[in-house]
C-alpha cells in the first residue's frame, strides 16, 4: 500500500503546458475552444476533420468504464440506463437524448458501484491507492481526488475542482467519522460528473474557423474508446501528460502498441458483429457462443495473429469449431472441447458467410428470409442503399401462394414479378437465394423446410454475376472493391460515432486507397485512421 | 462543514415529531370529502396509457373483439374485454368509446399520411398534424399539458414508465415509437420524454425521501438523502462551469442534461410524504426482470419462444404498482404509462402461445382472434391498475373518483390508406379509447359511440376532467356525453 504524500506534484504536471496541442490549456483539459475566433495553430492542409459532438458513453463502454476503473466486473449499466438504438453501431451521438431515466439510472449506478466497490476491502484500497492515518487524513483524500478523478474525467482535475472533491470527501468523512464516507460521496459525484458521463472535447482554435485542434488528453480519450471501447489507462493518461500524443506519429505508434491489448480484439470483434449485425443471436446460450467464439476466432487469426489481407476472413477455406458446433454445421468433429481448424473441403462453405453467426442474421418468419439476406448483404457489405418499399406495398405479407407450387422460390419468383416490386426485389432475393442452402442457424439443407420436393438449387445472382453459395458468394467478393471500399466507412462511422459526411471524405477516401495499397491489413486501417491528421481534430457542428 | 441544512420537515421529523403528511387523510377533508377542509381541491390525477396494437387481423373482416354490441351502461364483453368483468367487475369504472378515427392522407386537423407506423402515432398522442408521416411529436402530449397546469403542486411534475423496455430487433431502431410523451424545453422547441423502463428504478426513484418508521433508520434515510443532494449540487456546479466552453449544440445536449438534474434536485428537495393512511412505502420488487434479446425472426416455426420477451408482464405489475401508489400519496398528478412500443416487436407467446411477435400477430398471422388475445392481455394489466385504484380509499369515496385514465391503442382496423385495401390493422378507421376513473364528473361505466370523433377528443375530454381546460394540438373540443 503506497503512504500517502502531497499533493503538489499532480498540480505542477495538470499546469505543464507540454500536455497541450496548440494554445495550451488550463489545466482543465478540456482546452479553450468554444468560442469560434481563430486560433494560431494550423488546421491540417488536407481538410478531412469531420464533425463532432459530446458523445455519451453507451451502455457498453459505461460497463467497460467502470470495469477498467474500479475492478466492477458486474456490467451494471445494461437495464439500468436506457437502451442504446442500434443502427449498425450503439453509439451514434446525435441520437443520444438527455432523459430522465438516464439521469436516475446514472444516480444508481453510481451508488451501487461505489457501495460495491466499499464492500471489497483489497478493491476499494487499491483504488484509494493510499491508506489513511486517521478518518480525516487530508493528504490521503487529496492523493485519492487526484489519482482517481484524473483517470475518472480522463484529464487531471485543476486545482478548483480538486479542492471541491476533497472538502466534499473530508466533510463526509468527518461527519461519518469514516474516511471511506468522503470516498463514496467522491466517487458518486465522479461517476455523475458530465466529463465522465460525456466525452467532451473542446480543443483549441485554429487557423480555420471551426476546427479546433484536440489536446493530448482528448486525443488519448478518442483513441482509447475507439481501440479499446473504455476509458484510457493510466499508462495512455502519462503519455498524453507528458506530450507524448502530440503527434500523428506518436499517436500511430501508441496506437500499435494499444492493438495487443486483448480489449483492442473484443472491439474488433464488437465491430463486426455491429456491423453485420450477429452481435445478438436469436439462439440458445451455448450455440450462440459457439458461433460468435467460432467467428471470433477466424477475426483474430486473420487481423491479430496473420496480419493477413482482411478480405480473407471471407474466403477462408476452414474455420474454428468444437464438436458441438461441427455436429451442427454436419461438419467432421474435431474432438475435444475446445475450438479447433477444421478445414471445409467442397462442402461449399468459406469464410464468414458460412458462419452460423452471419447466416442467423436475416431470417424472418422462423425460416430464412431470401429478400432480407440480400437487403443485409447490399446494405451493410456493399454499403449500398435499397429504396424503401412503395408506399402501397405491405411488406408485413409474406410470399403469395405460385400456380402450381408451394416451393420458395416459385413463390418469390411470382413476388418479384409484380412491377412495382420488381425491381428493388431483383436487388436483394437473388443475392439471398444464393445461400439458400443454409438454414437460419446455418444448417445445410437440400430442400425447403417443410417441403423435400423443393430442392434448392442454391443458385444467385449479385449484379449479372452468378454464384452458388457462401463460397462462390465470397469469390465474387474479392473480385468486386465493394467490401473494401464499405468497410472503411463503417469503421469510421463506428470511431467517429457518425455516419460519413462530406466533411470526411477525403479522410475516407484516403484511409480506401491506402487500405488497398497495403494488402487490406485491417489492423492497418485501423492504425491509418487513428495516424491521419485529421484524427487530432474536431470540427463544430453546425447548429 | 457540516452536512447541509436540514428541511424544516426533515427537522420535525427529527425531533420525533409526527409530521403531517401530504396524502389525503381524512381529516383534512371536508364533510363531503370532495375538497380539503382547509379549502383546497381534492386532487385530481390523469394518467394516459398506450398499447402499440390494433383492433384486428389483417384481412379479417371481423373488426374487433372488444367494442360492445351495446351502447350505454351494462355493455357487454368480448374476446379482448372479458379481463374487464373481474376485478370486481371494474368494468363499472370503465368506459369504451369506439368509433373513432384520426384523418389519413393529410386531410384534417390532427391527420397524417399513408405511413402508419410511424406517422399516426404522433398526431393520436399530440393531436398535431403529421403531413411527412415523420415519428415524433410536433406538440406536447396530454401528460405534459397536465404537467403544466398542475405539476408543480406535487414532488414530481409528471410521470413517464415503459413496460416494454427493449426494442428488441439488432437490425433497426425504434425512431420514436417507443415515446409517448413530449414537451417544450427551456427554448420552446418539442423534446421527447423518455420512459423509465426500470421498475427497480422507478421504485428508488419515487420513494426518495419516504422516511423510515425506525429512528436510526431514519437518521441514515436523512444522511443519504444529504449526499445525494450534495453530489447532485456538485455535478450541476461543474455542468455550469462547464457551459460556456461548449460548442452551440453541445450547449443546447448539455442543458437538457442539465434540466433533468434541476429536475431531480427538485424532486429531492420537496418535502416527501409521509406513509400513512393508504399511502405506503411497499418493499422494494428487487432486481427487474431480465430483458429479452433479439427477435428478429418476427415469428413463425422456428420462433425461439423465449427471445424478445422481458417478463412485460411482471414489469407491467410492478409499474402499475409504482403508479398506484404515486396517485395516492399524491406524489405526482400525471403519468404517461407505455406498454407496449408503436410496431412492438415483443414475443407474445408468454400469453397466448402464439409464436410470433405482437406485430406479426396483426399481420402475419392475421386474425382478429389472435389480436384479441394480445388486447387482452395488456387490458387485464390496465383493469388491475383500475381496481386498485378504485379499492383505495380516499374522503367519501376512492382514488379512482379523482382519477382520469385514458387508453390509446395505436391503430384500429380498416382501409389502409398506403395500400388502399381494406380490414386492416395500419389504418385510422374505427379506433377505440378507453377510459376509466370519474374525476370532474367523467362518465364510467358506460360505452359511448364517437361518432368518427378525433382520439384526441377523448384527451381533450379527459383533461377537463381534471381541470385543464385545454385541446390537445389541433383537435378541438371534447367527445359529448363523456363528461357529465
Amino acid at each position: 500500500m503506497k503512504p500517502s504524500r502531497p499533493t503538489a506534484l499532480w498540480i505542477a504536471l495538470a499546469l505543464a503546458p507540454a500536455c497541450y496541442r496548440g494554445t495550451g490549456g488550463d489545466g482543465g483539459g478540456a482546452g479553450e475552444g468554444g468560442a469560434s475566433e481563430g486560433g494560431e495553430v494550423p488546421a491540417p492542409d488536407d481538410g478531412g476533420v469531420g464533425q463532432m459532438g459530446m458523445r455519451r458513453l453507451s451502455v457498453d463502454e459505461y460497463d467497460n468504464t467502470v470495469r477498467d476503473l474500479l475492478g466492477d466486473d458486474t456490467r451494471p449499466a445494461a437495464g439500468v440506463l436506457p437502451e442504446d438504438a442500434v443502427d449498425p453501431f450503439d453509439n451514434e451521438f446525435a441520437g443520444q437524448i438527455a432523459s430522465r431515466p438516464l439521469i436516475e439510472g446514472l444516480e444508481v449506478l453510481a451508488v451501487d458501484i461505489s457501495s460495491r466497490l466499499l464492500a471489497d476491502v483489497p478493491r476499494r484500497d487499491g483504488v484509494v491507492g493510499c491508506m489513511p492515518m486517521t478518518d480525516t487524513d487530508a493528504d490521503c483524500m487529496a492523493e485519492f481526488v487526484a489519482r482517481v478523478g484524473r483517470r475518472a474525467l480522463r484529464r487531471p482535475l485543476d486545482d478548483e475542482e480538486a479542492t471541491r472533491l476533497v472538502d466534499l470527501g473530508l466533510q463526509y468523512a468527518e461527519d461519518d467519522s469514516d474516511f471511506y464516507a468522503g470516498v463514496d460521496v467522491v466517487l458518486r459525484a465522479l461517476l455523475q460528473d458530465p466529463e465522465f458521463v460525456y466525452r467532451i472535447e473542446i480543443g483549441s482554435p485554429t487557423d480555420e474557423a471551426g476546427v479546433f485542434a484536440l489536446n493530448d488528453f482528448e486525443v488519448a480519450t478518442r483513441l482509447a474508446y475507439f481501440l479499446w471501447g473504455t476509458t484510457p489507462d493510466d499508462g495512455l493518461l502519462d503519455s498524453a501528460q507528458s506530450g507524448g500524443l502530440s503527434t500523428s506519429s506518436d499517436v500511430r505508434s501508441r496506437a500499435q502498441q494499444m492493438l495487443e491489448d486483448p480489449r483492442a480484439l473484443d472491439r474488433i470483434d464488437r465491430f463486426h458483429a455491429m456491423w453485420l449485425g450477429y452481435y445478438r443471436l436469436p439462439h440458445a446460450a451455448d450455440l450462440t457462443t459457439a458461433m460468435r467464439t467460432e467467428t471470433r476466432l477466424l477475426i483474430e487469426k486473420t487481423v491479430m495473429q496473420d496480419q493477413a489481407d482482411w478480405r480473407s476472413i471471407f474466403s477462408a477455406t476452414g474455420t474454428f469449431v468444437n464438436d458441438m458446433l461441427a455436429t451442427h454445421y454436419g461438419l467432421p468433429a474435431p474432438g475435444g472441447a475446445g475450438f479447433t481448424w477444421v478445414d471445409y473441403g467442397d462442402s461449399g462453405r468459406k469464410g464468414l458467410l458460412s458462419h452460423g453467426a452471419f447466416l442467423s442474421v436475416a431470417g424472418k418468419f422462423g425460416d430464412t428470409s431470401p429478400t432480407q439476406r440480400g437487403k443485409l448483404i447490399r446494405k451493410r457489405l456493399f454499403c449500398q442503399a435499397i429504396p424503401p418499399p412503395p408506399p402501397d406495398v405491405n411488406v408485413d405479407e409474406p410470399p403469395p401462394d405460385a400456380p402450381g407450387s408451394n416451393c420458395k422460390k416459385d413463390r418469390y419468383e411470382v413476388h418479384r414479378s409484380v412491377g412495382a416490386c420488381y425491381d428493388c426485389h431483383e436487388l436483394m432475393d437473388p443475392v439471398g437465394f444464393g445461400l439458400e442452402n443454409y438454414d437460419q442457424a446455418g444448417r445445410y439443407r437440400a430442400t425447403d423446410n417443410g417441403a423435400p420436393e423443393c430442392t434448392i438449387d442454391g443458385e444467385g445472382v449479385v449484379d449479372g454475376s452468378a454464384f452458388n453459395g457462401p463460397a462462390g458468394l465470397a469469390d465474387l467478393l474479392m473480385e468486386k472493391s465493394l467490401l473494401d471500399t464499405c468497410v472503411v466507412s463503417q469503421i469510421y462511422s463506428f470511431a467517429m460515432g457518425h455516419d460519413v459526411a462530406a466533411d470526411d471524405e477525403r479522410f475516407v477516401d484516403e484511409l480506401t486507397g491506402a487500405f488497398a495499397d497495403g494488402g487490406f491489413r485491417f489492423d492497418e486501417l485501423v492504425l491509418d485512421l487513428v495516424g491521419d491528421e485529421a484524427f487530432l481534430y474536431r470540427r463544430e457542428e453546425e447548429g | 462543514m457540516a452536512i447541509k441544512r436540514l428541511h424544516r420537515r426533515t427537522f420535525l421529523r427529527g425531533i420525533g415529531g409526527v409530521a403531517v403528511g401530504l396524502p389525503i387523510l381524512e381529516i383534512m377533508l371536508n364533510d363531503h370529502g370532495d375538497a380539503l377542509a382547509f379549502g383546497g381541491a381534492v386532487p385530481r390525477r390523469f394518467m394516459v396509457g398506450f398499447h402499440g396494437q390494433a383492433m384486428g387481423g389483417d384481412g379479417d373482416p371481423e373488426r374487433d373483439r372488444y367494442r360492445p354490441d351495446t351502447l350505454g351502461p351494462n355493455y357487454d364483453l368480448k374476446q379482448a374485454t372479458m379481463p374487464l368483468a373481474g376485478y370486481g367487475n371494474v368494468k363499472d369504472s370503465i368506459s369504451i368509446i369506439s368509433n373513432l378515427r384520426i384523418p389519413y392522407n393529410n386531410s384534417g386537423p390532427g391527420s397524417w399520411n399513408t405511413e402508419f407506423h410511424l406517422g399516426a402515432m404522433p398526431p393520436l398522442l399530440c393531436g398535431v398534424s403529421n403531413p411527412d408521416d415523420s415519428s415524433a411529436c410536433r406538440g406536447i402530449t396530454a401528460d405534459q399539458a397536465v404537467a403544466n397546469a398542475v405539476g408543480t403542486a406535487t414532488p414530481i411534475s409528471s410521470l413517464q414508465y415503459q413496460v416494454q423496455p427493449s426494442w428488441y430487433l439488432t437490425d433497426s431502431a425504434p425512431y420514436g415509437r417507443d415515446t409517448i410523451s413530449y414537451k417544450l424545453d427551456g427554448g420552446g422547441s418539442v423534446v421527447p420524454v423518455l420512459g423509465q423502463a426500470s421498475p427497480h428504478q422507478a421504485y428508488v426513484s419515487l420513494f426518495t425521501g419516504f422516511m423510515p418508521t425506525d429512528p436510526g433508520d431514519a437518521e441514515g434515510a436523512i444522511r443519504e438523502l444529504a449526499k445525494r443532494k450534495s453530489v447532485l449540487d456538485l455535478v450541476h456546479t461543474n455542468i455550469d462551469r462547464l457551459m460556456p466552453r461548449l460548442g452551440a449544440v453541445d450547449k443546447i445536449r448539455m442543458q437538457r442534461h442539465l434540466d433533468e438534474i434541476r429536475d431531480l434536485e427538485t424532486r429531492l428537495a420537496a418535502i416527501p410524504p409521509d406513509a400513512g393512511g393508504q399511502c405506503q412505502m411497499f418493499p422494494d420488487f428487487g432486481d427487474d426482470p431480465a430483458i429479452g434479446g433479439n427477435n428478429n425472426s418476427n415469428g413463425g416455426d422456428g420462433f425461439d419462444v423465449n427471445a424478445g420477451y422481458s417478463d412485460e408482464d411482471t414489469r407491467a405489475r410492478r409499474f402499475s404498482d409504482l403508479i398506484h401508489m404515486a396517485f395516492t400519496c399524491d406524489l405526482t398528478r400525471s403519468v404517461a404509462l407505455l406498454y407496449t412500443m408503436a410496431q412492438s416487436h415483443m414475443n407474445v407467446h408468454s400469453f397466448t402461445s402464439i409464436p410470433y411477435d405482437q406485430h406479426e400477430v396483426g399481420h402475419s398471422v392475421g386474425t382478429t382472434d389472435g389480436v384479441s388475445q394480445v388486447l387482452a392481455w395488456q387490458l387485464d394489466q390496465f383493469a388491475y391498475l383500475v381496481a386498485k385504484l378504485r379499492d383505495t380509499p380516499e374522503g367519501a369515496g376512492n382514488v379512482l373518483d379523482n382519477t382520469a385514465m385514458v387508453l390509446l391503442y395505436e391503430g384500429g382496423h380498416g382501409l389502409d390508406p398506403a395500400t388502399g385495401d381494406e380490414n386492416r390493422t395500419h389504418s385510422t378507421e374505427n379506433m377505440i379509447v378507453t377510459v376509466a376513473g370519474r374525476a370532474g364528473g367523467m362518465v364510467a361505466g358506460e360505452h359511448i359511440d364517437g361518432n368518427g370523433m378525433h382520439p384526441v377528443h377523448v384527451l381533450n375530454t379527459a383533461m377537463r376532467a381534471v381541470g385543464v381546460d385545454e385541446d390537445l394540438g389541433e383537435v378541438v373540443g371534447t367527445i359529448p356525453g363523456l363528461l357529465a
